[in-house]
């Protein structure tokens, strides 16, 4: 970039100008869409939001200063206040990218016919439209234009597919531009420059941070009911890093030290609960498509749990762990956003191969589409926590943050942080199973319909962009420090005052100088290393293997089903701890989609014994020495024996104890248990 | 520790562990047979069973892909990955310093994992539900092992197994009632992993893949052991910069430790029984509770140190 005479960049390499007539671009283009080729419009809009990706690199070098621009647009008085600093250049570009494999996506479907054909139209006409609508509010710098292009996304994406409920874009739209009007002080421009420079109260601090909070929740939810695959990919790879975007400007960037820290207990939280809850619906959800959504939905709950450890952090004067934090937050974006939109679209893909999302009639699909059934399971191994990875780098991270945390405060303070490790600990399992549920049912096993077992795979225009996402989700889980070094250390300096030195290498994430930290090379080197060492010696011992008709128990296989009979493979249900109980999933063979008919309820909760009790005694024809022993203990259990559960014994001593400690810690301040 | 000799340390911490696996299970097997009144099978049957299946030929259902034939691969070498990275009789080994507890409890996970999608390969009912039953399990165990580990981790303010045990094997791993907690924890999970949670995924399996997944139990139980041993009861352990002495040392007290897991095992499956199905689910929950209680104790106390 070359400067002008005085100093600052000239006009027509200036990035923020360039930007700015990328996104006009854009917005062009979806308006003349309906008279355009469709592949034309979609590889149009892909070239410009790769364009817009690059852009956005040379703002991220650290000797590079934040740039405005003025848009005199619309009636007299309005100007649009853009603004490109390092967040919001890190988020355009991870915006951008996802939004340019999603428009290609689209663009090497093909124009098709009927209600494809349909499809493909409204693809080409809204999807530049919403990646305009995002630029233009990752570029604002004033309430007014962030609540034009919040409202345009909002129009964009109901435009894409009907579900999409408007009403919760426009409210979000409304509460940021109020939150951003509440972070103002009085006298003040609402301008981002201007909120910055004066000190506000903390009570409108607190308010606008709220507003923010729940402008960006609705802005996500406003998507939640829709099916059509672009909205999944581009909530997964676009709308949830503008929704943590917007969080991180109005509660870290924009009150600065005013922003109380009880917030970063409340958002650690929010964020636990909602991690889990999408997590659990992920690992229960009938679709292949709804499953891989809410997987890549649940990396906002984790990413709203790492702002408010950035937050603690911040307000205990702890420059450390804000910036650990912070790493992990953005950590979090850049490969959930990467691997989010890898998943959806390969998830979609696979779906349109076999004609059917349902799990139910899903199988096999690995032999008739390997390509996109292996861009699922790496998609799939980035969002679940299982190194190397980049899920569990970032989970690292978060783990590292409650550690570096501050430790005052007794009871009242450390209880929410146990609490958020024990969040993280489930929703990576639960992210876990769900993983494996859907790589063992959809890609594994066998085909259940004639379409699945004739599935083709993707087409070459798809194949080279599923395999440039994978590529970099895996990049990002083997090197986890080439990110946070490379683009998001100005970041992490501008909003916390501290850099990333000492704590990401290229290849290394370390949260402190005194213990070694995490590197996923040579995680992945053991591994293959050992996996290598025990494949040589089965491969040298192996005497031969034989084929033979699968084992059912002894039963005949069912007639007259060419696949084999699909009741036999998991339809997706139980794989949750609810199914242990003794009463069975009703729906596990009935859900089969409409191929066998509905088959009434039946209640079977009744005629099955009760559930066995946790602990019983040993066995009848034990010797003299296991007899005595048993009889000691059993004399030692017989109090308990009378609980339904032992758990129920520990719950009931666990809230007795929790509920003294917490009378004791508010009669006391919380002072008492220090 | 040099280089080489932290590579050396290494080596035999492996040989030890692999070597350890069968004659583990063999005097489980035999302890337990006693007693409960019977003779019990020699100690070296476990070697026999995988001499005896390594010379079989596989045979393998029509509907698998090779997905079944590496899942028991992968699943071995996750855990084996593991038990190289938990200390055994020596600290300061070649792989130390990658030795996260987050790692080590992703690592079996992992070997979890390549299990359950082995027996979902087959297609066939009853490793479906096996496989289903095993991950609703590790829904609940792994969230136990996290936490448990997270617990060490506050009172350590590490997550590496090596500083966490040097730790406690100077006695400032507090506070002690914490730590207790933890121990218990640990050990609700590691009966409960021990008995079947992963029972079912196997039926498809003969021949050296059977040896295989029997061989993965074994180790898996190895690395609790392990991880009782060295994190609760460091005593004898050699340090970093410890010499043939104290390797000598480290390993005769890892063998008594091995010993004592071994009738304290037994001992428990006699008086209880082997934990069922319908049982682990409390245990599991039994153990995250606890680990949770660790953790609100040990972040508590950090408070006031």
């Amino acid at each position: 970039m070359r400067p002008s005479s005085n100093g600052s960049p000239s006009p027509v390499t200036d990035p923020i100008r360039l930007l700015a007539a990328d996104a006009a671009a854009l917005l062009l283009l979806g308006g003349i869409a309906a008279f355009v080729p469709h592949r034309v419009t979609g590889f149009a809009t892909a070239g410009l939001s790769g364009l817009a990706a690059l852009l956005c690199l040379p703002p991220l070098f650290p000797s590079v200063a934040a740039s405005r621009l003025e848009l005199p647009v619309g009636p007299p008085g309005l100007t649009l206040h853009l603004a490109l600093d390092p967040l919001s250049a890190l988020f355009l570009l991870v915006v951008s990218f996802c939004g340019t494999a999603v428009a290609a996506f689209a663009a090497a479907h093909g124009a098709g016919a009927g209600e494809a054909g349909a499809a493909t139209a409204r693809h080409a006409r809204s999807i530049p439209c919403c990646l305009a609508a995002l630029s233009l509010v990752l570029l604002a710098s004033d309430p007014v234009t962030l609540a034009i292009g919040l409202i345009l996304l909002g129009a964009a994406m109901t435009r894409l597919d009907d579900a999409v409920n408007p009403l919760a874009t426009l409210l979000s739209a409304f509460m940021l531009l109020f939150a951003v009007c509440l972070l103002t002080p009085h006298g003040f421009a609402p301008r981002f420059d201007a909120v910055r420079a004066a000190p506000i109260e903390a009570g409108r601090a607190t308010a606008g941070a709220a507003l923010a909070v729940a402008g960006g929740l609705s802005l996500v939810q406003g998507s939640a009911q829709s099916r059509c695959w672009a909205i999944e990919a581009l909530t997964a790879g676009a709308i949830i890093p503008c929704a943590i975007y917007l969080m991180m400007r109005c509660v870290l960037d924009l009150p600065g030290a005013t922003m109380q820290g009880w917030w970063g207990f409340i958002l650690i939280l929010a964020g636990g609960a909602a991690s889990v809850t999408r997590g659990w619906q992920a690992a229960r959800h009938i679709d292949l498509s709804g499953s891989a959504a809410r997987l890549a939905r649940r990396q906002a709950g984790l990413a709203v749990t790492g702002l408010g450890l950035t937050l603690i952090g911040q307000s205990a004067d702890l420059p450390d762990a804000a910036s650990l934090g912070l790493a992990a937050t953005l950590l979090l974006m850049v490969s959930s956003a990467t691997a989010g939109t890898l998943t959806v679209l390969a998830a979609h893909a696979l779906g349109a191969g076999a004609d059917t999302n349902r799990l139910a009639r899903l199988g096999g699909l690995a032999r008739t589409m390997p390509l996109a059934s292996a861009s699922l399971v790496a998609g799939l191994l980035a969002l679940s926590a299982l190194p190397p990875g980049s899920g569990f780098a970032a989970l690292w991270l978060l783990f590292h943050s409650i550690l570096l945390a501050p430790r005052t405060g007794g009871l009242i303070a450390q209880l929410p942080l146990a609490l958020a490790a024990a969040a993280l600990a489930l929703s990576a399992s639960l992210a876990t199973a769900a993983s494996v549920r859907l790589i063992g049912i959809v890609v594994l096993s066998r085909p259940r319909s004639a379409r699945g077992s004739a599935a083709l795979d993707v087409g070459r225009g798809r194949r080279l962009i599923l395999l440039a996402l994978g590529g970099t989700s895996m990049l990002v889980g083997a090197l986890p420090g080439l990110p946070l070094k490379g683009l998001a250390d100005p970041t992490v300096r501008a909003l916390t005052g501290t850099g990333l030195e000492g704590r990401a290498g290229w290849a290394t994430l370390s949260a402190s100088t005194a213990s070694p930290g995490y590197s996923a090379m040579p995680v992945l080197a053991l591994l293959a290393l050992t996996i290598g060492a025990a494949a040589l010696i089965v491969r040298r011992l192996r005497k031969g293997t034989r084929v033979s008709g699968v084992w059912n128990d002894g039963l005949a296989p069912t007639q007259g089903l060419p696949f084999g009979d699909p009741a036999a493979q998991s339809v997706g249900a139980g794989f949750l701890p609810a199914a242990l109980s003794a009463r069975p999933p009703a729906a596990s063979l009935t859900d089969m989609g409409g191929f066998v008919g509905r088959a009434p309820a039946v209640d079977l909760g009744h005629a099955l014994p009760p559930r066995a009790r946790p602990i019983r005694s040993g066995v009848n024809d034990a010797g003299p020495l296991g007899v005595w022993l048993r009889r000691l203990a059993l004399r030692w259990w017989y109090p308990f024996k009378r609980l339904p559960s032992p758990v129920v014994g520990l719950w009931a001593i666990l809230l007795a104890f929790g509920t003294l400690l917490l009378v004791v810690a508010f009669n006391d301040g919380g002072g008492a248990l220090e | 520790m040099s280089v080489i000799v932290a590579v050396l340390a290494q080596i035999l911490h492996m040989a030890l562990v692999v070597l350890a696996a069968p004659v583990v299970e063999g005097a489980v097997n035999w302890l337990e047979a006693r007693l409960a009144g019977r003779l019990g099978p020699p100690l070296t049957q476990p070697c026999r069973d995988l001499i005896r299946l390594s010379r079989k030929t596989a045979v393998l259902p029509e509907s698998a892909s090779r997905v079944l034939l590496f899942a028991p691969v992968v699943s071995l070498g996750a855990t084996l990955a593991a038990a190289a990275l938990v200390p055994s009789f020596t600290l300061g080994t070649a792989l130390a310093p990658l030795a996260d507890g987050l790692v080590v409890a992703s690592l079996l996970s992992i070997g979890r994992a390549a299990a359950v999608l082995g027996a979902l390969d087959t297609g066939s009912a009853l490793q479906g539900v096996a496989a289903q039953g095993t991950t609703a399990l590790s829904v609940l165990s792994e969230p136990a092992l996290l936490l448990f580990v997270f617990s060490l981790a506050v009172m350590a303010d590490s997550f590496n197994l090596d500083l966490i045990i040097g730790q406690q094997h100077e006695g400032t791993l507090l506070p002690a009632a914490a730590s207790a907690l933890a121990l218990t924890s640990l050990l609700a999970l590691a009966f409960a992993d021990t008995g079947d949670a992963s029972a079912g995924l196997d039926p498809d399996l003969s021949g050296i893949d059977l040896a295989v997944v029997r061989v993965t139990a074994w180790l898996r139980r190895l690395v609790w052991i392990d991880l009782i041993g060295g994190l609760f009861l460091p005593v004898g352990i050699a340090g970093a910069d410890g010499g043939l002495r104290e390797w000598g040392t480290g390993v005769a007290s890892w063998v008594i430790k091995l010993a004592a897991a071994i009738i304290g095992l037994c001992v428990v499956r006699t008086v209880l029984g082997r934990v069922g199905r319908p049982a682990m689910p409390d245990l599991f929950g039994i153990a995250a509770l606890l680990a949770l209680l660790a953790t609100i104790m040990a972040l508590t106390h950090a408070g006031t140190v």
